[in-house]
C-alpha cells in the first residue's frame, strides 16, 4: 500500500442514479491503490449500489454512516488494474 | 450595425443552436429586419447530421447521406450562419474569436458546442474498437463489419460515461440480435454487454424492461464494468475492476468530453462541460451567458430532445432580457429518449427532475414513432411542430416566479446545479 494514499470527497448530493456511482467511478478511474473515497448522496439506490460494486470489486467498503439527510458512503480502492 | 443593436452570438450549429437560433429568427423577425437585434449562428461544418440515424446506418444498413442536410438549408431567415469554428470564448470581453481571426463581440451568448466522442481517451480503443458516436462514417463501418461476420463473440461496451443517448448501447445489442436473428445466424453470435452501471440500464425502472428482454434474447449482461483498455491484438477488453473478456468484434461507445473551444477557452469543468443552472440555463456566474445541450455539466441525458427543449428556455430568456417578453422561464429536467428493443417495439425513457422514468412496456407505437422522429427532425429544427410538441411533452418549462425581473437577475449568481439526475 502506498504512504501517499489520498482521500477524497466526492459531494453527490441532490443527484440521482446514476449520478452517485457514476461520481464514484470518475475518483476510482483517477485512484491509487489504497486511496479513500468519501462519496456522499442523497440517492438512496447509492447505499445498495456502491456495496454491490465494491463487493464484485473487490475493493473496501470502509462503512456507510447515515449523517443527518444523506448518507457518507466510505470506499478504500484496495483493487484496481 | 445601430448602437441600439442587441448581438446574439450562437457557438455550435447543431441540434441546440440550429433551434435556438431559427426560435430568436421567429420570435424577433420584425426585429432583426429593423437592425435592432441580430443573431449570428457560429458552426464549423456545412453539413448537419441527424444523429440518432447512426443506429440505423450502423445496424440496419441505411446510407448516412440520408441523415444529413445543408445547414444553409436549415436555417431561417435572419440568421447569419458562419461556417468559421469558434476557437475562444471570452465571457469577460463578451466575445467569441473564430479560426480565420474574427472577433464576433455579443450582448447574449448561446453555447452549444455539444460533447465530443473521442475513443483516444481509452488505451487500445480507436485500434480494437468499432463504434456509432463518431459520424456516419464510422457507423458504417460497423454495418460493412456485420456483412462479414459468421460467428463469434460481439461486446458491446461501455466505455466512458456521460455519453450521448444514453440508450444508444442497450440499441446497439436489441439490434444486433435482430440482425442475426433475421440472417438465421444468431446461434453462431455471442453478444456480451459490458456497463459500468449496477444493471443492464442506469434507470431502474428502464432495466425493468430491458433486464428479462436481454435474458430472453441470450445478450449476456456484465454490470460494473468501468473499461480500462482495451488490446487490439489479443482481442481483449480489460475493466479497471480486474475483469476482462475476448472479443471477436468489439463495438464500444467512446468516452465523450466538452469541446476543445470550451477546454481551450478555460470555461469548462475538468471534463470540458459548462457549469449551467439547470432551470434558466444561465452559465453559472456569467451575464448574459446561456448553454444547452450535451454541453452543460446538468447530468440529464446527453441528447437532442433536451438540447431542443431547454433552446425553446433559452430563446424566451434572451428575449426577456431585452424586455421584449414577460419573465424568465425555467426547464424542469424533461427528457424523452426513445429505445428500440428489436422486433417492431420500443420504449420512452422519459423523466423530468422531480419525477423518475416510470414502469412501461414496449410498444409498437412507441417504436414507430421514434421512426418517425427522423423524418420531422428536419421540420422541427424550423420551429414548425412546437405547438404539437407542447402538446406531446406538456409542460417541460415554467414561470421563474422569483426572477421576474431579468435585468436584476442577469448578474445574480444562478441557483445551484443540484437536483442532479442522468437517464
Amino acid at each position: 500500500m502506498s504512504t501517499t494514499e489520498q482521500r477524497k470527497v466526492i459531494d453527490s448530493r441532490g443527484s440521482f442514479c446514476p449520478g452517485p456511482i457514476t461520481d464514484l467511478f470518475k475518483a476510482y478511474r483517477s485512484a491509487q491503490l489504497g486511496d479513500v473515497i468519501e462519496l456522499l448522496a442523497t440517492d438512496p439506490a447509492a447505499k445498495a449500489d456502491v456495496t454491490a460494486w465494491t463487493q464484485k470489486s473487490g475493493n473496501e467498503l470502509v462503512g456507510i454512516v447515515d449523517e443527518q439527510g444523506y448518507a457518507r458512503i466510505t470506499v478504500r480502492v484496495t483493487k484496481k488494474r | 450595425m445601430t448602437d441600439e443593436m442587441k448581438r446574439v452570438v450562437i457557438v455550435g450549429s447543431g441540434d441546440g443552436g440550429t433551434f435556438t437560433a431559427n426560435l430568436l429568427a421567429s420570435k424577433l423577425r420584425k426585429e432583426i429586419k429593423g437592425g435592432l437585434v441580430s443573431v449570428q449562428l457560429v458552426g464549423e461544418h456545412l453539413l448537419h447530421p441527424f444523429q440518432p440515424g447512426n443506429l440505423d446506418i450502423a445496424f440496419k444498413g441505411a446510407v448516412p447521406d440520408k441523415y444529413v442536410r445543408a445547414e444553409t438549408d436549415l436555417i431561417r431567415k435572419g440568421v447569419e450562419f458562419i461556417k468559421d469554428p469558434a476557437v475562444k470564448i471570452d465571457f469577460s470581453a463578451r466575445s467569441v474569436a473564430t479560426k480565420s481571426g474574427r472577433t464576433l463581440p455579443y450582448d447574449y451568448l448561446v453555447i452549444a458546442t455539444g460533447a465530443v466522442a473521442d475513443p483516444s481517451k481509452i488505451q487500445g480503443l480507436a485500434e480494437g474498437a468499432l463504434n456509432f458516436h463518431t459520424g456516419g462514417a464510422d457507423s458504417r463501418r460497423v454495418w460493412e463489419a456485420l456483412q462479414s461476420f459468421e460467428g463469434g463473440t460481439i461486446v458491446v461496451a461501455i466505455a466512458g460515461t456521460p455519453h450521448k443517448c444514453p440508450p444508444s448501447p442497450n440499441e446497439a445489442a436489441f439490434m444486433l440480435d435482430e440482425f442475426f436473428q433475421k440472417r438465421g445466424t444468431r446461434g453462431k453470435v455471442k453478444i456480451r454487454f459490458l456497463t459500468p452501471y449496477p444493471r443492464p440500464y442506469p434507470a431502474e425502472k428502464v432495466s425493468h424492461v430491458v433486464e428479462p428482454m436481454f435474458q430472453k434474447k441470450g445478450i449476456d449482461v456484465v454490470t460494473f464494468f468501468n473499461v480500462d483498455s482495451v488490446d487490439p491484438a489479443k482481442h481483449k477488453i480489460y475493466s479497471l475492476e480486474g475483469e476482462a473478456f475476448d472479443y471477436d468484434l468489439l463495438i464500444a461507445v467512446p468516452p465523450h468530453h466538452g469541446a476543445d473551444v470550451i477546454v481551450n477557452s478555460g470555461i469548462g469543468d475538468q471534463d470540458g462541460y459548462v457549469p449551467t443552472d439547470k432551470g434558466t440555463m444561465r452559465v453559472v456566474g456569467q451575464e448574459g451567458a446561456y448553454c444547452i445541450g450535451d454541453a452543460t455539466t446538468i447530468p440529464v441525458s446527453k441528447s437532442g430532445v433536451v438540447a431542443h427543449l431547454q433552446s425553446v428556455v433559452v430563446a424566451h430568456n434572451i428575449i426577456a432580457e431585452m424586455n421584449r417578453a414577460k419573465g424568465l422561464l425555467e426547464y424542469n429536467g424533461r427528457i424523452n429518449c426513445p429505445m428500440e428493443v428489436g422486433n417492431h417495439k420500443g420504449i420512452f425513457v422519459s423523466a423530468t427532475y422531480t419525477s423518475p422514468p416510470v414502469d412501461q412496456s414496449p410498444s409498437t407505437v412507441k417504436y414507430y414513432m421514434k421512426r418517425s422522429f427522423a423524418m420531422i427532425y428536419w421540420r422541427a429544427l424550423g420551429g414548425g411542430l412546437e405547438r404539437v410538441f407542447d402538446v406531446f411533452f406538456g409542460q417541460t418549462r415554467f414561470p421563474a416566479t422569483e426572477k421576474e425581473e431579468p435585468e436584476k437577475t442577469a448578474v445574480a449568481p444562478v441557483a445551484s446545479q443540484g437536483g442532479k439526475r442522468e437517464a
